[in-house]
Protein backbone atom coordinates (compact mmCIF):
# COMPACT_ATOMS: atom_id res chain seq x y z
CA UNK A 1 0.00 0.00 0.00
CA UNK A 2 1.29 3.36 -0.83
CA UNK A 3 2.10 6.41 1.00
CA UNK A 4 -1.47 8.61 0.43
CA UNK A 5 -3.27 5.60 1.58
CA UNK A 6 -1.25 4.94 4.84
CA UNK A 7 -1.53 9.15 5.44
CA UNK A 8 -5.26 8.91 4.53
CA UNK A 9 -5.81 6.03 6.74
CA UNK A 10 -3.80 7.62 9.79
CA UNK A 11 -5.89 10.92 9.22
CA UNK A 12 -8.98 8.74 9.52
CA UNK A 13 -7.73 7.34 12.94
CA UNK A 14 -7.07 10.04 14.38
CA UNK A 15 -10.65 12.02 14.51
CA UNK A 16 -10.91 12.18 18.02
CA UNK A 17 -13.49 10.22 20.48
CA UNK A 18 -15.61 12.48 22.57
CA UNK A 19 -15.38 11.44 26.31
CA UNK A 20 -19.20 11.29 26.10
CA UNK A 21 -19.26 8.14 23.33
CA UNK A 22 -19.24 5.61 26.23
CA UNK A 23 -21.97 7.40 28.11
CA UNK A 24 -23.82 7.62 24.64
CA UNK A 25 -23.43 3.74 23.73
CA UNK A 26 -24.51 3.06 27.28
CA UNK A 27 -27.73 4.56 27.11
CA UNK A 28 -28.63 3.47 23.86
CA UNK A 29 -27.84 0.02 24.24
CA UNK A 30 -30.46 0.04 27.42
CA UNK A 31 -32.82 1.96 25.40
CA UNK A 32 -32.98 -0.18 22.36
CA UNK A 33 -32.87 -3.51 24.52
CA UNK A 34 -36.03 -2.11 26.56
CA UNK A 35 -37.78 -1.30 23.46
CA UNK A 36 -36.64 -4.29 22.37
CA UNK A 37 -38.42 -6.08 25.12
CA UNK A 38 -42.00 -4.48 25.05
CA UNK A 39 -42.18 -5.54 21.43
CA UNK A 40 -41.32 -9.26 21.88
CA UNK A 41 -43.65 -9.30 24.79
CA UNK A 42 -46.58 -8.73 23.12
CA UNK A 43 -45.70 -10.94 20.19
CA UNK A 44 -45.53 -13.62 22.56
CA UNK A 45 -48.27 -13.00 24.39
CA UNK A 46 -50.03 -13.45 20.88
CA UNK A 47 -48.04 -16.97 20.23
CA UNK A 48 -48.65 -18.34 23.24
CA UNK A 49 -52.84 -17.73 23.07
CA UNK A 50 -52.59 -18.80 19.56
CA UNK A 51 -50.94 -22.31 20.63
CA UNK A 52 -52.69 -22.50 23.25
CA UNK A 53 -56.12 -22.63 21.44
CA UNK A 54 -54.50 -24.94 18.61
CA UNK A 55 -53.94 -27.48 21.32
CA UNK A 56 -57.44 -27.31 23.19
CA UNK A 57 -59.37 -27.85 19.49
CA UNK A 58 -56.53 -30.86 18.86
CA UNK A 59 -57.50 -32.17 22.06
CA UNK A 60 -60.86 -32.05 22.04
CA UNK A 61 -61.52 -33.61 18.96
CA UNK A 62 -59.13 -36.16 19.04
CA UNK A 63 -60.17 -37.43 22.98
CA UNK A 64 -63.83 -37.91 23.87
CA UNK A 65 -62.68 -38.21 27.39
CA UNK A 66 -61.16 -35.25 27.39
CA UNK A 67 -64.14 -33.37 25.84
CA UNK A 68 -66.40 -34.54 29.12
CA UNK A 69 -63.52 -34.11 31.55
CA UNK A 70 -63.53 -30.06 30.27
CA UNK A 71 -67.40 -29.67 30.87
CA UNK A 72 -67.15 -31.16 33.82
CA UNK A 73 -65.05 -28.23 34.71
CA UNK A 74 -66.51 -24.92 35.58
CA UNK A 75 -63.39 -22.92 35.09
CA UNK A 76 -60.59 -23.66 33.71
CA UNK A 77 -56.73 -23.11 35.05
CA UNK A 78 -56.42 -21.93 38.13
CA UNK A 79 -56.28 -18.01 39.27
CA UNK A 80 -52.09 -17.71 39.07
CA UNK A 81 -50.72 -14.75 37.36
CA UNK A 82 -47.37 -12.90 37.57
CA UNK A 83 -47.75 -8.85 36.92
CA UNK A 84 -45.38 -5.67 36.69
CA UNK A 85 -45.78 -4.04 40.22
CA UNK A 86 -43.10 -1.73 40.24
CA UNK A 87 -41.41 -0.37 36.74
CA UNK A 88 -38.60 2.28 37.65
CA UNK A 89 -35.52 4.06 35.90
CA UNK A 90 -32.07 5.44 37.75
CA UNK A 91 -30.34 7.93 35.60
CA UNK A 92 -26.86 9.49 36.72
CA UNK A 93 -23.24 9.63 35.73
CA UNK A 94 -22.71 6.33 37.92
CA UNK A 95 -25.40 4.24 36.82
CA UNK A 96 -28.24 3.49 34.38
CA UNK A 97 -30.53 1.47 36.23
CA UNK A 98 -33.72 -0.16 34.90
CA UNK A 99 -36.05 -2.58 36.90
CA UNK A 100 -39.07 -4.37 36.16
CA UNK A 101 -40.00 -5.64 39.22
CA UNK A 102 -42.49 -8.80 39.03
CA UNK A 103 -44.69 -10.38 41.49
CA UNK A 104 -46.98 -13.34 42.22
CA UNK A 105 -50.33 -13.62 42.73
CA UNK A 106 -51.71 -17.24 43.49
CA UNK A 107 -55.40 -17.87 44.05
CA UNK A 108 -55.69 -20.21 47.40
CA UNK A 109 -51.73 -20.36 48.56
CA UNK A 110 -50.94 -17.04 50.14
CA UNK A 111 -48.17 -18.26 52.21
CA UNK A 112 -46.86 -19.35 49.42
CA UNK A 113 -47.22 -15.96 47.10
CA UNK A 114 -46.11 -13.84 50.13
CA UNK A 115 -42.58 -16.06 50.33
CA UNK A 116 -41.96 -15.81 46.68
CA UNK A 117 -42.96 -11.95 46.91
CA UNK A 118 -40.75 -11.43 49.66
CA UNK A 119 -38.10 -13.08 48.26
CA UNK A 120 -37.87 -11.07 44.96
CA UNK A 121 -38.04 -7.73 47.08
CA UNK A 122 -35.44 -8.68 49.10
CA UNK A 123 -33.41 -10.53 46.70
CA UNK A 124 -33.60 -7.13 43.79
CA UNK A 125 -32.78 -4.74 46.73
CA UNK A 126 -29.65 -7.06 47.93
CA UNK A 127 -28.79 -7.12 43.94
CA UNK A 128 -29.18 -2.55 43.44
CA UNK A 129 -27.72 -2.17 46.76
CA UNK A 130 -24.39 -4.48 45.65
CA UNK A 131 -24.36 -3.21 42.12
CA UNK A 132 -24.65 0.49 43.82
CA UNK A 133 -21.50 -0.10 46.26
CA UNK A 134 -19.78 -1.76 43.46
CA UNK A 135 -20.20 1.39 41.12
CA UNK A 136 -19.24 3.46 43.61
CA UNK A 137 -16.02 1.31 44.45
CA UNK A 138 -14.95 1.21 41.11
CA UNK A 139 -15.46 4.87 40.01
CA UNK A 140 -13.01 5.55 43.22
CA UNK A 141 -10.50 3.20 41.85
CA UNK A 142 -10.83 4.84 38.33
CA UNK A 143 -10.78 8.02 40.24
CA UNK A 144 -7.53 7.25 42.50
CA UNK A 145 -5.70 5.58 39.82
CA UNK A 146 -5.66 9.61 37.76
CA UNK A 147 -9.34 8.76 36.17
CA UNK A 148 -11.04 11.86 35.28
CA UNK A 149 -14.64 11.23 36.91
CA UNK A 150 -15.93 12.98 33.79
CA UNK A 151 -15.06 10.23 32.44
CA UNK A 152 -16.17 7.08 34.06
CA UNK A 153 -18.33 4.98 32.15
CA UNK A 154 -22.00 4.35 34.03
CA UNK A 155 -22.73 1.11 34.98
CA UNK A 156 -25.81 -0.29 33.40
CA UNK A 157 -28.07 -2.76 35.38
CA UNK A 158 -31.28 -4.06 34.78
CA UNK A 159 -33.64 -6.06 36.03
CA UNK A 160 -36.40 -8.16 34.40
CA UNK A 161 -37.97 -10.92 34.00
CA UNK A 162 -39.70 -13.36 31.58
CA UNK A 163 -42.42 -16.37 32.03
CA UNK A 164 -41.36 -19.18 30.68
CA UNK A 165 -44.11 -21.73 31.63
CA UNK A 166 -47.85 -21.22 32.39
CA UNK A 167 -50.46 -23.51 32.00
CA UNK A 168 -52.98 -24.91 34.57
CA UNK A 169 -50.65 -26.94 36.82
CA UNK A 170 -47.36 -25.60 36.32
CA UNK A 171 -45.94 -21.76 36.33
CA UNK A 172 -42.59 -20.75 35.61
CA UNK A 173 -40.89 -17.52 35.19
CA UNK A 174 -37.06 -16.19 35.54
CA UNK A 175 -35.80 -13.15 36.50
CA UNK A 176 -32.88 -11.88 35.21
CA UNK A 177 -30.52 -9.04 36.48
CA UNK A 178 -28.15 -7.88 33.64
CA UNK A 179 -24.96 -5.06 34.78
CA UNK A 180 -22.86 -4.54 31.96
CA UNK A 181 -19.56 -2.72 33.12
CA UNK A 182 -17.27 -3.48 29.90
CA UNK A 183 -19.13 -6.56 28.70
CA UNK A 184 -22.50 -7.78 30.18
CA UNK A 185 -22.93 -10.45 32.95
CA UNK A 186 -26.64 -11.77 33.08
CA UNK A 187 -27.82 -13.58 36.20
CA UNK A 188 -30.74 -15.78 36.60
CA UNK A 189 -32.98 -16.91 38.91
CA UNK A 190 -36.09 -19.08 37.89
CA UNK A 191 -39.06 -19.59 39.82
CA UNK A 192 -41.11 -23.05 39.30
CA UNK A 193 -44.35 -23.31 41.40
CA UNK A 194 -46.34 -26.13 41.03
CA UNK A 195 -50.16 -24.72 41.40
CA UNK A 196 -51.84 -27.62 42.42
CA UNK A 197 -49.72 -28.61 45.43
CA UNK A 198 -48.97 -25.02 46.12
CA UNK A 199 -45.16 -25.15 46.73
CA UNK A 200 -41.71 -24.57 44.14
CA UNK A 201 -40.62 -27.60 41.88
CA UNK A 202 -37.70 -29.26 42.45
CA UNK A 203 -35.54 -31.12 39.06
CA UNK A 204 -36.67 -34.03 40.96
CA UNK A 205 -40.07 -33.19 40.66
CA UNK A 206 -40.09 -32.91 36.96
CA UNK A 207 -38.26 -35.06 35.52
CA UNK A 208 -38.47 -38.25 38.59
CA UNK A 209 -35.56 -39.49 40.58
CA UNK A 210 -33.21 -39.94 37.89
CA UNK A 211 -33.20 -36.42 36.92
CA UNK A 212 -29.81 -36.14 37.75
CA UNK A 213 -28.87 -38.65 34.98
CA UNK A 214 -31.50 -37.60 32.74
CA UNK A 215 -30.19 -33.88 33.04
CA UNK A 216 -26.61 -34.75 32.21
CA UNK A 217 -27.65 -37.13 29.39
CA UNK A 218 -29.41 -33.94 27.64
CA UNK A 219 -26.90 -31.56 28.31
CA UNK A 220 -24.14 -33.92 27.08
CA UNK A 221 -26.16 -34.41 24.12
CA UNK A 222 -26.69 -30.96 23.45
CA UNK A 223 -23.05 -29.63 23.99
CA UNK A 224 -21.86 -32.48 21.05
CA UNK A 225 -24.75 -31.31 19.09
CA UNK A 226 -23.82 -27.71 18.69
CA UNK A 227 -20.37 -28.57 18.99
CA UNK A 228 -20.67 -29.75 15.40
CA UNK A 229 -20.59 -26.22 14.34
CA UNK A 230 -16.91 -24.87 14.70
CA UNK A 231 -18.28 -21.79 15.61
CA UNK A 232 -19.06 -22.99 19.00
CA UNK A 233 -17.16 -24.28 21.40
CA UNK A 234 -17.28 -25.66 25.39
CA UNK A 235 -14.63 -25.96 27.80
CA UNK A 236 -13.47 -29.33 28.38
CA UNK A 237 -14.01 -31.56 30.79
CA UNK A 238 -10.99 -31.06 32.67
CA UNK A 239 -10.87 -27.39 31.73
CA UNK A 240 -13.83 -26.44 34.30
CA UNK A 241 -16.22 -27.56 31.56
CA UNK A 242 -19.59 -29.08 32.34
CA UNK A 243 -19.63 -32.61 34.35
CA UNK A 244 -22.79 -33.22 35.83
CA UNK A 245 -25.45 -30.43 37.19
CA UNK A 246 -25.74 -29.29 40.20
CA UNK A 247 -28.54 -30.32 42.84
CA UNK A 248 -29.88 -26.83 42.77
CA UNK A 249 -28.89 -26.43 39.13
CA UNK A 250 -31.08 -23.61 37.46
CA UNK A 251 -34.00 -24.46 35.41
CA UNK A 252 -37.16 -23.33 34.21
CA UNK A 253 -40.46 -24.58 32.48
CA UNK A 254 -40.72 -24.55 28.45
CA UNK A 255 -44.43 -23.72 26.97
CA UNK A 256 -44.54 -27.28 26.62
CA UNK A 257 -43.85 -27.99 30.30
CA UNK A 258 -40.41 -29.56 29.93
CA UNK A 259 -37.44 -28.32 32.14
CA UNK A 260 -34.93 -26.62 30.65
CA UNK A 261 -31.75 -26.23 32.79
CA UNK A 262 -29.79 -22.89 32.51
CA UNK A 263 -25.85 -22.30 32.68
CA UNK A 264 -24.95 -18.79 33.07
CA UNK A 265 -22.02 -17.57 30.98
CA UNK A 266 -18.82 -18.51 31.47
CA UNK A 267 -20.30 -21.26 33.53
CA UNK A 268 -19.60 -24.01 30.81
CA UNK A 269 -18.30 -22.26 28.32
CA UNK A 270 -16.42 -19.00 26.85
CA UNK A 271 -17.95 -16.03 27.46
CA UNK A 272 -18.73 -15.17 23.46
CA UNK A 273 -21.40 -18.17 23.83
CA UNK A 274 -22.85 -16.59 25.64
CA UNK A 275 -26.11 -18.09 28.48
CA UNK A 276 -26.63 -21.96 27.67
CA UNK A 277 -29.63 -23.97 28.17
CA UNK A 278 -30.88 -27.52 27.71
CA UNK A 279 -34.12 -29.03 27.31
CA UNK A 280 -34.51 -32.07 28.65
CA UNK A 281 -37.13 -34.07 27.54
CA UNK A 282 -39.63 -35.58 30.30
CA UNK A 283 -38.84 -39.54 30.98
CA UNK A 284 -42.08 -40.30 29.18
CA UNK A 285 -41.40 -37.84 26.28
CA UNK A 286 -41.31 -41.44 24.16
CA UNK A 287 -45.09 -42.17 24.16
CA UNK B 1 -30.73 -18.96 20.94
CA UNK B 2 -32.36 -15.25 20.38
CA UNK B 3 -30.89 -13.75 24.05
CA UNK B 4 -27.56 -14.93 22.76
CA UNK B 5 -27.71 -12.82 19.21
CA UNK B 6 -29.14 -10.20 21.33
CA UNK B 7 -26.09 -10.27 24.02
CA UNK B 8 -23.62 -11.07 20.87
CA UNK B 9 -24.95 -7.73 19.24
CA UNK B 10 -24.80 -5.49 21.66
CA UNK B 11 -21.25 -6.87 22.87
CA UNK B 12 -20.17 -6.17 19.71
CA UNK B 13 -21.63 -2.42 19.13
CA UNK B 14 -19.88 -2.06 23.13
CA UNK B 15 -16.78 -3.02 21.61
CA UNK B 16 -16.03 -1.25 18.12
CA UNK B 17 -18.07 1.71 19.77
CA UNK B 18 -15.18 3.55 18.47
CA UNK B 19 -15.14 2.23 14.79
CA UNK B 20 -18.68 3.14 14.55
CA UNK B 21 -18.36 6.69 15.43
CA UNK B 22 -15.07 7.31 13.26
CA UNK B 23 -17.23 6.32 10.39
CA UNK B 24 -20.02 8.40 11.74
CA UNK B 25 -18.24 11.21 11.98
CA UNK B 26 -16.65 10.98 8.03
CA UNK B 27 -19.91 11.78 6.58
CA UNK B 28 -21.45 13.96 9.09
CA UNK B 29 -18.10 15.84 9.62
CA UNK B 30 -19.73 17.27 13.36
CA UNK B 31 -19.23 15.73 17.00
CA UNK B 32 -22.73 15.85 18.40
CA UNK B 33 -24.09 14.69 14.87
CA UNK B 34 -21.65 11.88 15.24
CA UNK B 35 -23.11 11.32 18.34
CA UNK B 36 -26.69 11.27 17.37
CA UNK B 37 -26.25 8.76 14.76
CA UNK B 38 -24.27 5.95 16.61
CA UNK B 39 -26.77 6.39 19.17
CA UNK B 40 -29.74 6.26 16.80
CA UNK B 41 -28.08 3.06 15.39
CA UNK B 42 -27.71 1.27 18.13
CA UNK B 43 -31.12 1.70 19.67
CA UNK B 44 -32.90 0.52 15.90
CA UNK B 45 -30.38 -2.38 15.96
CA UNK B 46 -31.56 -3.58 19.57
CA UNK B 47 -34.62 -3.01 19.37
CA UNK B 48 -34.89 -4.72 15.97
CA UNK B 49 -32.37 -7.61 16.78
CA UNK B 50 -35.38 -10.25 16.31
CA UNK B 51 -35.22 -9.54 13.05
CA UNK B 52 -31.55 -10.40 12.76
CA UNK B 53 -32.39 -14.58 11.71
CA UNK B 54 -28.41 -15.12 11.00
CA UNK B 55 -26.36 -13.99 13.74
CA UNK B 56 -23.06 -14.52 11.00
CA UNK B 57 -24.47 -11.47 9.20
CA UNK B 58 -23.96 -9.79 12.40
CA UNK B 59 -21.73 -7.27 11.36
CA UNK B 60 -22.76 -6.24 7.97
CA UNK B 61 -25.95 -5.92 9.45
CA UNK B 62 -25.38 -3.41 11.78
CA UNK B 63 -23.02 -1.38 9.38
CA UNK B 64 -25.83 -0.71 6.96
CA UNK B 65 -27.90 0.53 9.85
CA UNK B 66 -25.20 2.86 10.52
CA UNK B 67 -24.41 3.80 7.50
CA UNK B 68 -27.93 4.28 6.44
CA UNK B 69 -28.35 6.75 9.77
CA UNK B 70 -25.01 8.14 8.43
CA UNK B 71 -26.59 8.88 4.86
CA UNK B 72 -29.91 10.42 6.10
CA UNK B 73 -28.33 12.86 7.97
CA UNK B 74 -25.67 13.57 5.90
CA UNK B 75 -28.54 14.39 3.05
CA UNK B 76 -30.32 16.37 5.32
CA UNK B 77 -27.56 18.57 6.77
CA UNK B 78 -26.46 19.01 3.20
CA UNK B 79 -29.54 20.89 2.37
CA UNK B 80 -29.14 22.93 5.16
CA UNK B 81 -25.37 24.12 4.61
CA UNK B 82 -25.24 27.54 4.38
CA UNK B 83 -23.18 29.14 1.53
CA UNK B 84 -19.90 30.61 3.75
CA UNK B 85 -19.79 27.04 5.12
CA UNK B 86 -19.60 25.23 1.90
CA UNK B 87 -17.32 27.97 0.65
CA UNK B 88 -14.98 27.88 3.57
CA UNK B 89 -15.24 24.02 3.04
CA UNK B 90 -13.97 23.91 -0.46
CA UNK B 91 -11.19 27.07 0.52
CA UNK B 92 -10.27 24.26 3.52
CA UNK B 93 -9.86 21.41 1.62
CA UNK B 94 -7.16 21.45 -0.79
CA UNK B 95 -4.05 21.91 1.58
CA UNK B 96 -1.11 19.16 2.89
CA UNK B 97 2.05 18.68 1.15
CA UNK B 98 0.58 18.38 -2.72
CA UNK B 99 0.20 22.67 -2.99
CA UNK B 100 -2.36 22.57 -5.82
CA UNK B 101 -3.44 18.78 -5.51
CA UNK B 102 -5.97 17.15 -2.75
CA UNK B 103 -4.65 15.43 -0.21
CA UNK B 104 -6.24 12.05 -0.67
CA UNK B 105 -8.23 12.06 3.11
CA UNK B 106 -9.99 15.18 1.51
CA UNK B 107 -10.37 14.12 -1.95
CA UNK B 108 -12.49 11.06 -0.64
CA UNK B 109 -14.89 13.85 0.31
CA UNK B 110 -15.56 15.25 -3.49
CA UNK B 111 -16.58 11.57 -4.08
CA UNK B 112 -20.13 11.02 -4.09
CA UNK B 113 -22.03 9.48 -0.84
CA UNK B 114 -22.00 5.79 -2.32
CA UNK B 115 -18.60 6.42 -3.46
CA UNK B 116 -17.09 7.09 -0.49
CA UNK B 117 -18.75 4.31 1.44
CA UNK B 118 -17.22 1.81 -0.41
CA UNK B 119 -13.75 3.66 -0.37
CA UNK B 120 -14.34 4.32 3.17
CA UNK B 121 -15.59 0.28 3.80
CA UNK B 122 -12.39 -1.05 1.66
CA UNK B 123 -9.42 0.99 3.15
CA UNK B 124 -10.55 2.24 6.74
CA UNK B 125 -12.68 -0.35 7.82
CA UNK B 126 -10.34 -3.64 5.72
CA UNK B 127 -13.50 -4.89 4.89
CA UNK B 128 -13.92 -7.64 1.67
CA UNK B 129 -15.66 -6.64 -1.23
CA UNK B 130 -18.18 -9.18 -1.03
CA UNK B 131 -18.96 -7.95 2.91
CA UNK B 132 -19.67 -4.51 1.84
CA UNK B 133 -21.84 -5.44 -1.23
CA UNK B 134 -23.94 -7.27 1.74
CA UNK B 135 -23.27 -3.91 4.03
CA UNK B 136 -24.90 -1.95 0.85
CA UNK B 137 -27.13 -4.27 -0.84
CA UNK B 138 -25.67 -4.37 -4.47
CA UNK B 139 -24.19 -7.52 -6.23
CA UNK B 140 -20.65 -7.95 -6.49
CA UNK B 141 -19.85 -6.62 -9.87
CA UNK B 142 -21.58 -3.02 -9.04
CA UNK B 143 -19.28 -3.37 -5.49
CA UNK B 144 -16.35 -3.46 -7.93
CA UNK B 145 -17.21 -1.29 -11.05
CA UNK B 146 -18.05 1.61 -8.39
CA UNK B 147 -14.22 0.91 -6.24
CA UNK B 148 -12.57 1.37 -9.44
CA UNK B 149 -14.36 4.25 -10.81
CA UNK B 150 -14.13 5.49 -7.32
CA UNK B 151 -10.12 5.09 -7.95
CA UNK B 152 -10.10 6.22 -10.73
CA UNK B 153 -11.52 9.88 -9.82
CA UNK B 154 -9.48 10.08 -6.68
CA UNK B 155 -6.41 10.10 -9.81
CA UNK B 156 -7.27 12.71 -10.75
CA UNK B 157 -8.12 14.55 -7.99
CA UNK B 158 -4.87 14.37 -5.94
CA UNK B 159 -2.33 13.80 -8.81
CA UNK B 160 -1.24 10.17 -7.40
CA UNK B 161 -1.55 6.80 -8.36
CA UNK B 162 -4.13 5.60 -5.83
CA UNK B 163 -4.02 1.70 -6.33
CA UNK B 164 -4.64 0.18 -3.45
CA UNK B 165 -3.32 -3.65 -4.41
Amino acid sequence: MNDAWERARETYRQTPIPEELEFAVASAVRAGSRRRTSRRAIRRSITAALAGCACFVLLINASPTFAQAVSNVPVLGRLARVFTVAEYTVEDREHLIDVRLPALELEGATDLEQRINTEIQTRIEQVLQEAEDRARETKAAFVATGGDPEEFMPIVISVDYEIKCQNDQYLSFILTKTETLASAYTEYYAYNIDLEAGRELTLRDVLGPDYLELANQAVREGIALREQDPDNSYFKPDEGGFTSIAEDQTFYLNQKGNAVVVFEKYEIAPGYMGMQEFEVPLPTAGT
Amino acid sequence: MEQTTHQRLTDYIVAHQEVFYRLAYSYVKNRDAALDVVQESIVKALSKSDSLRNPEFLKTWFYRILLNESMNYYRRSRRLVSLEEAGLAEAAAPQGDHGARLDLYAAIERLDPREQTIIRLRFFQDMKLEEIARVTETNLNTVKSRLYKSLGKLRALTGEECSYE
